[in-house]
């Protein structure tokens, strides 16, 4: 779901993602990225977000993971991820343990499509690959995704339930969640004072100077959020209404964007005031511009990356041990530190020591866990009714 | 008794042909052919699956659905309009260029010609997000603008419009047109235009009369070579177009990598291909090509 072609962010505030570490007080959960439990009792989208059958599901396998040294593992292992993801960096842990073992990115995706389409025709024959929420359901309805046996996974305990919850289908374990962040609106406070509703990115005033994601899905969901939709229940009245908004939003600004870097490029030349963004753009921004990152009334969205391991994957076993890295503190250190975006790792949230992230995680508002969506999954119905609104919504803006 | 076609294999030449059109028949097969028989398969598919090769039962729901995308048609035609103010301007500029470097560059025609290709030596989106820089808001002839006096205000139209778009495909595609209009140009007996001017044809009669009917050949392959992948251009207008600049490819596009409806996008696809070509062949009867030829 999320173009990143990644900008190296600089240190700098962050992460009101990082706000959540401070939100969440209890023991267990202390400092660890545990939006989702916060929300699960506040927003009526996280229903949809937390398996329902979840209760009933019965409690994880003791742990066993294999014991054989890293040194001694050798083999092939493919991963089909986003474009900028084959930085070793977002691997190091493996990287650095499994000498032995060739690692190779052969195709790289731009969109959630992207990954699903290669997955789900063949055309990618990936070991691993790396969704967003949002389409998760199809690939675990389509027969697409291996049951992970986490009891194989020896830093799964640093996961906190509610992020395993989120690839968790029927009570299997089909997905091992990874690096989550928040979409709001990020502004410059020198053009306009305030932003505290998502219909800033609709609103006239700002015309020429807003840049939206070029996202149908993503659209729906701002609608929704205005509107007070139900975002899982859109009607097609619903969707005319955002249709004809959007085309008015396309056809008095520029241009949208497809990948971060233009969105931040679009700032900096002056040109856009306010826009769609994930808070890594926020971060990145910073230094350079008097910028603010929206706590819209509605809330802001938030969406979580897993990784699976896809069916009939010949490198199961290698496919477990890289994932199980992928949780490693190292990796999870640079995701947060150098790219500001939120780790599924506990330990990594906690240890984090930066005063700038500090002052991020704890004081912006201890409140935003209280009002943030979560994306929820997509059915493919309206998946295709919401993608093509966006693409007749762009046709009528060209017209 | 003979066994006909025996002779044909026993001819040399004929060998020599088959064996050097062998490699080329196989690529564009493998390449060109097959993607296409692809796509226009997958555009019949009910919907796509794992299975891209097995069988399944033929439906037009996608071309219905893609004839009933709101805007689609008054796109299309939009974008053969835009292709085709494209290849006429480039075709037109590159003339000159390709008479230039025939007749008047002399022994440096070469260096002219490598002169000429050297914007190849950079990626395609390098030099069209160059014009990006040219005319942002805050670009080259902006900045200049307003920094002279000349304007108060930076012109926000010269970025993300389809006239951004017109232009920059006319500046990528006429180095293109150039070479068929030259390679045509270089055949021409230079002593016709001696004869010519024996028999008291002024320059301009000259180029009337026997250059450019004898370039015309060129002329239509550098027409058809920019308006044809122009039509369904979407990486220039998705870079400089913007919201305004779209075209019936980034739908297209849009189908393939945002959504997971390939045989919407491969309906759409088959759909622009189908119209282009009957493009092409009524123009090509309307501006009946022999009949320019004198022939």
């Amino acid at each position: 779901m999320f173009a990143r072609p990644l900008t190296p962010p600089r240190p700098a505030v962050l992460l009101c993602v990082l706000a959540m570490v401070s939100a969440c007080s209890t023991p267990a959960a202390s400092t660890a990225p545990t939006a989702p439990p916060a929300l699960a009792t506040t927003t009526p989208t996280t229903a949809a977000v937390v398996p329902t059958s979840e209760p009933t599901c019965s409690p994880e396998g003791a742990a066993n993971p294999d014991t054989t040294p890293p040194d001694q593992v050798k083999g092939n292992l493919s991963v089909f991820d986003w474009s900028g993801y084959e930085d070793p960096g977002f691997w190091t842990d493996f990287n650095k343990k499994y000498k032995n073992v060739d690692v190779k990115f052969p195709a790289m995706g731009a969109s959630d499509a992207d990954i699903y389409n290669g997955i789900k025709t063949g055309t990618n024959t990936s070991d691993v690959f790396h969704p967003y929420t949002g389409w998760l359901q199809f690939y675990v309805d389509e027969g697409l995704a291996e049951e992970i046996d986490t009891t194989k996974l020896k830093n799964w305990d640093k996961v906190p339930e509610s992020f395993k919850a989120l690839g968790r289908f029927n009570c299997k374990q089909y997905f091992v969640p990874w690096d989550w962040g928040f979409s709001s609106i990020v502004y410059r406070t020198d053009k306009i004072p305030k932003i505290d509703s998502w219909a800033a990115l609709l609103d006239p005033a700002y015309n020429g100077h807003i840049m939206m994601w070029d996202d149908g899905p993503g659209a729906v969901t701002v609608s929704s959020y205005i509107h007070g939709w139900d975002e899982t229940a859109i009607t097609a009245d619903q969707l005319a209404q955002a249709k004809t908004e959007w085309t008015a939003v396309l056809k008095a600004n520029p241009t949208t964007w497809a990948g971060e870097p233009d969105l931040i490029a679009g700032f900096k030349t002056g040109d856009v005031w306010a826009g769609y963004a994930w808070q890594s753009a926020y971060a990145t921004l910073l230094p350079d511009l008097p910028m603010a990152y929206a706590d819209p009334k509605e809330g802001r969205n938030s969406w979580v990356g897993v990784y699976g391991i896809r069916k009939g994957s010949p490198n199961y076993d290698l496919a477990l041990r890289f994932l199980d890295e992928k949780l490693g503190a190292a990796t999870g250190e640079y995701l947060v530190n150098t790219w500001y975006f939120g780790t599924s790792n506990a330990d990594v949230i906690a240890g984090i020591t930066d005063p700038t992230l500090k002052k991020a995680f704890s004081v912006n508002d201890p409140s935003i866990l209280q009002h943030t969506n979560f994306t929820p999954n997509l059915t493919a119905a309206q998946r295709d009714a919401w993608i093509a609104m966006w693409s007749e919504a762009k046709i009528a803006a060209g017209s | 008794m003979i066994r006909r076609g025996s002779g044909r294999t026993t001819d040399p030449r004929r060998r020599t042909f088959l064996g050097l059109a062998l490699p080329a028949t196989l690529a564009l097969t493998l390449f060109l052919v097959a993607p296409l028989v692809l796509m226009v398969t997958l555009s019949f598919r009910p919907e796509l699956t794992s299975d891209l090769l097995g069988p399944f039962a033929p439906t037009l729901k996608h071309y219905e659905q893609a004839a009933s995308v709101g805007g689609s048609w008054q796109l299309l035609q939009t974008s053969a309009v835009m292709a085709f103010v494209v290849a006429i301007v480039a075709t037109a500029l590159a003339y000159p260029i390709a008479y230039f470097l025939a007749f008047r560059a002399g022994s440096k025609a070469g260096l002219y010609l490598i002169l000429l290709l050297v914007p190849f030596w950079t990626s395609y989106l390098l030099r069209v997000m160059a014009w990006k820089l040219m005319l942002g808001n805050a670009g080259v002839i902006n900045s200049v603008l307003v920094g002279t006096g000349i304007i108060d205000q930076p012109l926000t139209a010269l970025l993300y419009s389809r006239a951004t778009v017109v232009v920059t495909l006319i500046y990528v595609w006429i180095p293109f047109a150039t070479l068929p209009i030259l390679a045509v140009l270089g055949r021409i007996d230079v002593r016709l235009h001696d004869a010519a001017a024996d028999l008291y044809a002024s320059p301009f009669q000259q180029f009337r009369r026997v250059t450019l009917p004898l370039s015309l050949p060129g002329l239509a392959a550098a027409f058809l070579m920019v308006f044809i992948p122009t039509i369904g251009e979407y990486v220039t207008p998705l870079l400089v177009g913007g919201n305004a600049g779209i075209m019936f490819g980034n739908v297209i596009q849009d189908y393939f990598t945002k959504s997971a409806n390939w045989p919407l996008g491969s309906a759409l696809s088959v759909i622009m291909l189908g119209v282009t070509l009957v493009l092409v062949v009524v123009g090509l009867r309307v501006v009946k090509p022999r009949r320019l030829l004198g022939q």
